[in-house]
């Protein structure tokens, strides 16, 4: 019964979290930001990297050798 | 140590863990539940950080500057770290958002993690892989890890900011973007005092 009233009051705590917000809408693009947002809700790892990636060719593409500039800018930024 | 502080600990530990695998189900527990005394614990890895930066910008041992180097950047972090958290509040508020500017801060606090990484891994590097990054292949592939590396934070820390607006302040996705055009400026402004002051290069927001 003690087991029971304790997965209750936890089931009701996450409830309440959940129920908390009311879920996002972003009009049309509605269906696209859940799927974005459903890959980052729990380990986001792989889509940052992924994105990472996708940025930094860009940025070679675009600066080409002038990325080596940027990360010295940057190395010295701390 | 009282059983408390190791619930605070053991918490804020989870709570660390769980920005890195659960950042959504984390940052609303933060929002919703998190202890202010969860702030020591951030303070702590800070200052881990304060500590690698001011050996690696002052390689002379000479205790006096290495104190100064040390309150000086627990100092303007402090101050930058009030700031940027005041002006997304403010920002936040001016846009409809809901909640206690203290709250906010415990939440924005964590997204902080990102940032000391950043830093730190970038402190470390200055010592064993120390700049300027030639355009021969090896320098152009040490940019480009660096630069991957660099974007994954800032991915991360966008996506900590963005849910701690979202839970602490209950706004939604256009009302966050209003709230960061508006509180742009601001730190743009106080990001170049910092670099003008000499400080930091790139401000740790």
């Amino acid at each position: 019964m003690n087991s029971n009233g304790d997965v209750y009051r936890k089931f009701q705590k996450r409830w309440e979290e959940i129920t908390d917000l009311p879920p996002q809408r972003v009009g049309p693009l509605t269906p696209l930001y859940k799927e974005a947002t459903k890959r980052l809700k729990i380990m986001p790892w792989p889509v940052f990297l992924v994105v990472a990636v996708c940025v930094v060719v860009g940025l070679y593409m675009f600066f080409g050798n002038g990325i080596t500039l940027l990360v010295s800018i940057l190395q010295r930024g701390f | 140590m009282g059983k408390s502080s190791i619930h605070i600990i053991r918490q804020s530990a989870a709570h660390i863990y769980g920005i890195i695998v659960r950042p959504y189900m984390t940052m609303r527990s933060i929002a919703q539940s998190g202890s202010f005394w969860e702030l020591v614990s951030i303070g702590v890895v800070l200052s881990m950080y304060f500590a690698v930066a001011t050996v690696v910008k002052n390689p002379a041992f000479r205790p006096f500057l290495l104190t100064r180097q040390f309150l000086a950047l627990a100092v303007v972090v402090v101050v930058t770290t009030l700031f940027a958290s005041g002006m997304f509040w403010c920002a936040g508020k001016l846009v409809g958002g809901i909640g206690s500017y203290g709250r906010f801060f415990l939440s924005w606090s964590y997204t902080l993690i990102p940032t000391v990484c950043w830093f730190l891994a970038t402190s470390i590097l200055y010592i064993l892989l120390p700049p300027p990054r030639t355009a021969r292949p090896e320098g152009i592939v040490a940019s480009g890890v660096f630069l991957v590396f660099s974007t994954v934070l800032l991915l991360w820390k966008l996506v900590l900011s963005y849910l701690s607006l979202r839970f602490s302040l209950r706004l939604s996705l256009p009302r966050i973007l209003g709230a960061a055009v508006l509180a742009s400026g601001p730190l743009f402004l106080y990001g170049y005092w910092t670099y003008a002051i000499g400080v930091f290069k790139i401000p740790f927001y």
